[in-house]
């Protein structure tokens, strides 16, 4: 109710400060807006709906509407094609691996997610900074580099897991490729999502609702499940959401772990569908749509459930953390924390390691696998050789400084026009711009194929397209970075400028930029790094000239060579903690000197 | 089913700082209502919670009905759930993902009672805070002191031997506040459980205390009947905190049983009430309440000339600033006339039974 008013009150000095300026201004500046209104949609057409109906009229037709013409395109225009793909029983089974993989995986990312946000929050467990950093550090590892190091681990016949199982003597056998592989997998990577949700709601609530249960007579346990998560609910239903639509759209983890055992989910399915030859773009370009609308819905159920009420956020007050204490049994929870970290990345890496540098994968015994003879440098050697590899890598930097610099700007001018501006028309600026939420990786770059592919003298093959779906790809969550960025800052600090007789441009230049640029500096570093991991719209954007690493590290791994996998998974793993680090380094230095400075 | 609380010497130190509870002992018989008044940080709110057994005290022991639940020294902690007690927390602390009916019955369900039993009991507490018609509304849907009655109703509910209440009013608004205040005594006393009330607000203290027991960093200063407490205060943080702001400094000059004659300087004497053992030539400071100085009427022994500085009408009240043996003293004359004059010089008279004399311990120590 407090709330409601006070943004109440908030519009008002809105409509005033924007009837104020509206009232010196000349005729030739109240056209400014519209013609800036009308880029920007420009712009986000180009974009984001042209690809996007592009891939509709694709899936819609059986000709190409870029290299056949759009007239003819749309005369053959029909629903047949896109029920005849449905009905296809291998689309049917596609779908079916999809929902198990993605449900499976959530239901596991939910377990793990809610118990350590649990512990990181709630208990005296030791060492709680360290199993709250581990909890989140799946969120760096492409899929990519994640399945082909459980590759390495859990294969039936040459998994280093089985190799020491053997060894130990035990009678067990695992195998990583199939369903339950891939549902393990997605379940520990992907835990994080929910872990983010569940953690801060978690820390936001008021402790003294436990302890009322407790006075109660109810017992630990007893609480935790009548009233710690029925009132943490909307946080949990939302991260694991968000998981599943995450998942949804993941090609490197299926395609790595289902391949051998031809299984298929969505996402790779559609790309063996453009591998096949001829191509079947048509039928892909449905598929990719039912991907979409998959997703779309998901995305709609997720943001139903955040701006449903929520119980935890009473007031913007800060309790203090309640922690439970566990006596010995925080030992245990401490383990999990351990065992949870050497499962997610300590084995995964030691994994990558053994193969990079050993010269055959075949381990007859543990004996041979500390036998440092059987050690070398080849694979790096061999892959550096190839001249391929230093080309993707320049490449991916290219395309991911490209990304950085572009969305962010256009992502900034996006979020300014929308949350600090009255212009007409920045609802649908909104709207666009945030579509792409529900658009996987893998479909955006089907729908950029559609869109480009026939173009003559057009992006496709240039280093271009793919920046260009990266930034239609990431702009949503560019915009809602960068956005907070830049609320922060009191309105009352442009206004001042304002009344000082600066112009809305300049006030921008003078007072935002400055103050907003440590969180504009950290969303382009988010935007680089995920341009440079992104495989899933990749895939169908790169031609040999603008092969990127992401891409590359696949072709390594189809091609066989397990060495030179797992060896340039840890170029790339290097390379990428190193320009985190960087990125990091630099932003922090810009919020210090901002600090300092105010 | 009504206890007695007992609180021995208890002690509780974090990891850093002074202790929060430095030795604090008081008893509460059964069917008393206690109050703990003291400033935030004070200690009171982490004794309650201590009595508990949300927060484990380092030291000391507690007792319900005999029983000992904390006693560090001896290792016994007996968790919050088994020490058959109700709370009332300042944030509420309703279950916003139930309704008022499934928040009362709550506590009832983790007890041996049967459904028509536990239906009836939820009834009986709702009757009691009001809220019978509210009874199937989910909790949001509540104003603040409906979800406080709410509150009340699930702690009382089981009959648990002692109710803790944490400063329960004071997310209320003013005139609620004042309503719910009377309420909840005349419901406490209706069931006739044992309370332990905290609160920062000595207006409540006054209303809802058989006894009120005011705090300070971590010590109990004084426990007492309220009327003890107003007129005859421990010590002068106790005389300060409870309304008696204006302070006077002098010099014992002369004992006569629990009364004593103080110079303010320059020869201007006075006599002055002893409520702790004090001898002549100690330095005092002598606490004094705003209502019971009486401007403009010469009346017994202790009459002295004063200036009145400053004037400001509060309606029902007149608030005095007057000039005092060199001092700048408050003075409230209560009725809806502001009779005296700024800058008029009028005689003032202080009863000797209202100046409070205490020793002088340094500059003053409750700032």
């Amino acid at each position: 109710m407090r709330l409601q008013r006070g943004s109440a009150l908030h519009g008002q000095a809105d409509r005033r400060s924007e009837i104020t300026r509206g009232a010196g201004e000349g005729a030739g500046r109240r056209v400014f807006p519209r013609l800036w209104v009308a880029a920007l949609l420009a712009l986000l057409t180009f974009l984001v709906i042209y690809p996007v109906f592009m891939l509709l009229l694709g899936a819609l037709t059986d000709t190409n509407p870029v290299v056949d013409g759009i007239r003819l395109s749309l005369s053959h225009l029909s629903i047949a094609n896109f029920l005849t793909v449905l009905a296809n029983p291998n689309v049917g089974e596609a779908l079916l691996n999809t929902l198990i993989a993605c449900g499976g995986g959530t239901a596991v990312a939910v377990a793990i997610g809610l118990l350590f946000s649990w512990i990181v929050v709630r208990t005296n467990t030791p060492f709680k900074g360290f199993i709250a950093a581990a909890s989140i550090l799946p969120l760096f590892a492409p899929p990519l580099v994640a399945g082909v190091a459980w590759a390495i681990l859990g294969s039936p016949k040459t998994g280093l897991i089985n190799t020491m199982f053997k060894w130990i003597g035990w009678d067990l056998h695992v195998d990583l490729y199939s369903m339950w592989g891939l549902v393990f997998v997605f379940g520990i990577y992907y835990a994080p999502y929910v872990y983010m949700f569940t953690s801060s709601a978690l820390r936001n609530m008021d402790p003294s609702l436990e302890e009322a249960a407790e006075i109660s007579g109810a017992s630990a346990f007893a609480t935790l499940f009548t009233v710690t998560f029925p009132l943490i609910m909307p946080a949990i239903v939302s991260g694991m959401l968000l998981s599943f639509i995450v998942m949804l759209g993941i090609y490197g983890i299926p395609a790595v772990l289902g391949a051998p055992s031809n299984l298929n989910v969505l996402t790779t399915y559609i790309f063996k569908l453009t591998n096949w030859s001829p191509p079947l773009y048509n039928t892909a370009a449905a598929v990719a749509i039912l991907l979409m609308v998959v997703t779309g819905l998901l995305v709609y159920l997720q943001q139903k459930v955040l701006s449903g009420r929520s119980y935890t956020t009473v007031a913007g007050k800060a309790f203090r953390p309640r922690s439970l204490n566990l006596g010995p049994w925080r030992w245990l929870t401490f383990a999990l924390g351990v065992i949870y970290l050497l499962v997610v990345v300590v084995l995964p890496l030691l994994a990558l390691i053994v193969a990079a540098f050993r010269k055959f994968m075949f381990i007859r015994d543990v004996a041979s696998l500390f036998d440092m003879r059987q050690y070398s440098l080849m694979h790096f050697r061999s892959i550096f050789d190839n001249p391929l590899t230093l080309k993707s890598i320049y490449n991916a930097i290219e395309v991911g400084i490209i990304t950085a610099v572009v969305g962010g700007a256009l992502a900034f001018a996006i979020g300014y026009t929308i949350h600090r501006t009255q212009v007409t028309g920045r609802r649908a600026i909104d709207l666009i711009s945030t579509l792409p939420v529900a658009i996987p990786g893998l479909v955006v770059g089907v729908a950029y194929l559609w869109a480009w592919i026939g173009v003559p003298g057009g992006l496709y093959g240039t280093i271009w397209i793919l920046a260009l779906a990266f930034i239609a790809r990431f702009m949503p969550d560019t915009v809602k970075a960068l956005s907070t960025s830049f609320m922060q800052i009191h309105r009352e600090l442009e206004e001042a400028a304002w009344v000082c007789g600066r112009g809305m441009l300049s006030t921008i230049g003078t007072i935002v930029l400055p103050l907003a640029r440590p969180g504009v500096l950290a969303a382009m570093t988010l935007l680089f790094v995920l341009a440079i991991r992104e495989l899933g719209s990749s895939l169908f954007l790169y031609t040999s000239n603008t092969m990127v690493m992401s891409v590359l590290l696949l072709d390594y791994y189809e091609g066989g060579n397990v060495g030179k996998t797992a060896a340039f998974s840890l170029v790339q793993m290097v390379l990428l903690g190193v320009l985190i680090g960087g990125a990091n380094w630099l932003s922090r230095g810009a919020a210090q000197r901002n600090v300092t400075r105010t | 089913m009504t206890a007695t609380l007992e609180v021995t010497e208890l002690r509780k130190q974090f990891a850093i700082g002074r202790p929060a509870i430095d030795g604090v002992s008081f008893m509460v018989p059964a069917g008393e209502i206690v109050v703990l008044l003291g400033p935030s940080g004070c200690g009171k709110t982490t004794t309650l919670r201590c009595v508990a057994g949300l927060e484990h005290p380092t030291g000391g022991e507690i007792s319900i009905s005999g029983r000992v639940v904390s006693s560090p020294g001896r290792g016994i902690l007996v968790p919050p759930r088994s020490r058959d007690l109700g709370m009332v927390f300042q944030s509420y602390a309703v279950w916003p993902h139930m309704t008022v009916r499934q928040n009362v019955v709550y506590p009832l369900k983790h007890r041996p009672i049967g459904r028509a039993e536990a239906n009836r009991m939820v009834e009986e507490a709702l009757a009691l805070v009001g809220l019978s018609e509210y009874a199937d509304r989910p909790v949001v849907a509540l104003s603040g002191g409906q979800m406080q009655r709410v509150a009340l109703a699930r702690s009382i509910v089981y009959r648990p031997q002692l109710l803790l209440l944490d400063e329960p009013l004071s997310n209320l608004d003013a005139k609620l506040r004042l309503r719910l205040r009377d309420d909840l005594r005349v419901i406490l006393k209706q069931t006739g459980m044992t309370a332990l009330y905290v609160t920062h607000d000595q207006a409540e203290a006054v209303v809802l205390g058989d006894r009120i027991g005011v705090m300070r960093d971590g010590r109990l200063l004084q426990m007492d009947k309220p009327d003890t407490i107003y007129n005859r205060p421990a010590d002068l943080f106790v005389a300060n905190f409870t309304g008696a702001t204006n302070e006077l400094a002098g010099t014992l000059v002369a004992c006569n049983g629990g009364y004593g004659v103080v110079d303010f300087g320059d020869g201007r004497q006075g006599e002055v009430a002893l409520l702790h053992a004090l001898g002549p030539d100690d330095k005092v400071r002598v606490a004094l309440r705003p209502e019971n100085i009486a401007i403009g009427r010469p009346d017994g022994a202790n009459t002295f000339a004063a200036k009145v500085l400053d004037r400001r009408y509060q309606g029902t009240q007149t608030a005095y600033s007057i000039e005092l043996f060199g001092k700048r003293l408050e003075a409230i004359e209560l009725g809806t006339a502001a009779r005296h004059q700024v800058g008029v010089e009028a005689p003032v008279s202080l009863p000797r039974e209202c100046l409070w004399a205490y020793r002088d311990r340094g500059p003053l120590s409750h700032d």
